[in-house]
């Protein structure tokens, strides 16, 4: 018995003190030839994760790596980099912010010499919100911000609308979607057929929403879905290979709009939206109180201008 | 003979001791708690109410500048006066409510500069005021939205421009409205504080509540009134601080 206690006190010393070396354990998982995928945790930002909620991918080629996305934080675009190298030495030649959500773009500091591309309306997000968007994170996960600061993208995706992004034998199509905010890319790799997704699918996890236009998301979805894929990378939640996370994205939506609008002509408070029975589908899936609750926070205010005059 | 006297000594004493707790311990704590409550209700007496009123708040408000709340007090039958105050916040009055013929009920948009505990106090007819308490988690500053009222290009055209619709509920009118204000609390330098502060509700040309809001609310306010009074159709007189007046008519 004391043993076990000696042993539990050692421990629980042991977490406070060597408990945070700010390692993401970044692994890659290869999903297709060449690319590559860093699966993040299907939370909300907290202490204990830093802020690895959102998946980030990396495709290698013979003219340099491209890299989709750089997380939450310097220290994770940092390691991000060295288990890139692990894998090969070309260099990073460039780098894609597919929207303007921190977990996406805060790594970018860490990308020293690579083009950082993205949107017109996300690169200006970035170069003004972007210092906002740290001290939020600041306030969820302390210390694993150190170093981070804002490196807005230098190149813009416009020039390249309808063109490619060419790489060795991969060649990126660029889809201009919005709907999770006012300017979401998703990536289309033609060589391997891996269809890079962006915050336009989170599987098995609640969709953020605090940007979104739930109509044009479901739209763009629409879209995105008819495009021949092998291999799905969703913003959030696990890597497939069929459409389900098309469909499954698309009833919560559907779901959550219809509720919004719903209630807005019952006359309902926010609460009394929050306390309406969920349907079984969606009870279980990771952050459904969490999220909802902050979906409905935020656009019911929209749904209930549309009503009232 | 003695066991029953130590049972009546522990009975005695359990029950100071819950009175003790009923009248004077704040469920939240708040440092700030003895002092506030004096500012808000001078020495008049009080009872922590939690039973008998509804507070909802958010899990967490994320967006520190528009923090739903609910409040609802119906079970207290005779309620007067309806407080809603935040100990912690830079401007801790919400509203003051002088309920008439209203719902002892009232939903709005807040900003929080920290977390803060929330009070809705409601005074009933012998004057004894019920206190009902939730606490706010939030950030705050950190605002995840940037207040943008005051800068937009039309914000002439916009500055009181109302939204309003009635629902007959059970035995109830709601009356949601909305208004486009900046609600300047004054505490950014170069910006003076400039709120809505009265509102008057008439029904059939009858008083059947007034309420003055603060600084705290809400830009482009959002807010809920219940009344049992009428017969679903209302006049809103809203004044500002700035002695601009707007009149709200609506009907369901």
């Amino acid at each position: 018995m004391k043993f076990i206690n000696k042993l539990f006190l050692f421990l629980l010393v042991n977490t406070i003190v060597f408990a945070n070396d700010y390692d993401y354990k970044l692994t890659p998982t290869k999903v297709a030839e060449d690319t590559y995928v860093f699966i993040g945790k299907k939370e909300f930002f907290n202490v204990k994760n830093g802020g690895d909620i959102s998946n980030t991918a990396f495709i290698v080629t013979k003219d340099g790596v491209i890299v989709i996305d750089t997380g939450s934080s310097f220290k994770y675009g940092e390691q991000m980099i060295s288990e890139i190298k692990k894998i090969t030495d070309k260099p990073i030649v460039k780098v894609i912010n597919t929207h303007h959500h921190p977990d996406h773009f805060l790594g970018n500091n860490a990308f020293k010499d690579a083009d950082i591309l993205a949107t017109e309306y996300t690169r200006n997000d970035i170069s003004t919100n972007g210092d906002m968007y740290i001290e939020n994170l600041l306030n969820l996960t302390f210390k694993w911000m150190k170093h981070t600061e804002v490196k807005a993208p230098n190149k813009t995706l416009e020039p390249l609308k309808n063109k490619y992004i060419k790489l060795g034998k991969h060649k990126l199509k660029i889809i201009y979607l919005k709907g999770h905010t006012s300017s979401d890319i998703a990536l289309y790799d033609e060589y391997t057929k891996t269809l890079f997704a962006s915050d336009l699918i989170f599987y098995n996890r609640v969709a953020a929403t605090p940007h979104a236009n739930i109509k044009q998301w479901i739209k763009a979805l629409e879209e995105l879905r008819a495009v021949d894929y092998k291999v799905l990378v969703p913003g959030h939640g696990p890597i497939s290979k069929e459409k389900e996370p098309f469909d499954q994205m698309k009833r919560y939506l559907v779901y959550l709009d219809k509720t919004l609008e719903d209630s807005a002509n019952e006359g309902l408070t926010v609460f009394e939206i929050l306390q309406l029975e969920k349907p079984e589908e969606f009870k279980n899936l990771s952050m459904i109180t969490d999220e909802f609750e902050r979906s409905v926070i935020n656009l019911f205010p929209k749904y209930e201008n549309n009503l009232m005059k | 003979m003695k066991k029953s006297f130590s049972a009546f000594v522990k009975l005695l004493f359990t029950s100071l001791l819950l009175s003790q707790f009923a009248l004077a311990k704040d469920p939240l704590n708040s440092p700030v708690w003895s002092d506030t409550i004096k500012e808000m209700i001078g020495n008049d007496k009080f009872i922590f109410d939690d039973k008998n009123i509804k507070i909802n708040v958010p899990a967490f408000a994320d967006n520190p500048l528009q923090v739903p709340i609910y409040i609802d007090a119906s079970k207290i039958k005779d309620a007067k006066k309806l407080l809603v105050f935040a100990d912690l916040n830079a401007i801790v009055k919400v509203a003051d409510f002088d309920l008439q013929n209203m719902k002892p009920v009232l939903s709005l948009n807040i900003k929080v500069a920290q977390g803060t505990p929330l009070r809705a106090v409601v005074q009933d007819s012998s004057g004894l005021w019920h206190v009902g308490s939730a606490n706010i988690n939030s950030f705050g500053g950190g605002c995840s939205v940037p207040s943008g009222a005051s800068n937009m290009e039309n914000y002439e055209d916009l500055l009181g421009k109302t939204k309003s619709k009635v629902w007959k509920k059970k035995d109830f009118y709601r009356i949601k409205w909305s208004i486009f204000h900046p609600m300047e609390t004054g505490l950014f330098v170069g910006n003076p504080s400039f709120y809505i502060s009265d509102i008057n509700i008439t029904s059939n040309k009858k008083n059947i509540g007034k309420i003055n809001l603060y600084g705290s609310v809400s830009e482009n306010p959002r807010i809920i009134f219940e009344t049992k009074s009428g017969n679903g159709s209302y006049d809103l007189s809203i004044k500002d601080t700035d002695g601009n007046e707007f009149e709200l008519s609506t009907k369901i």
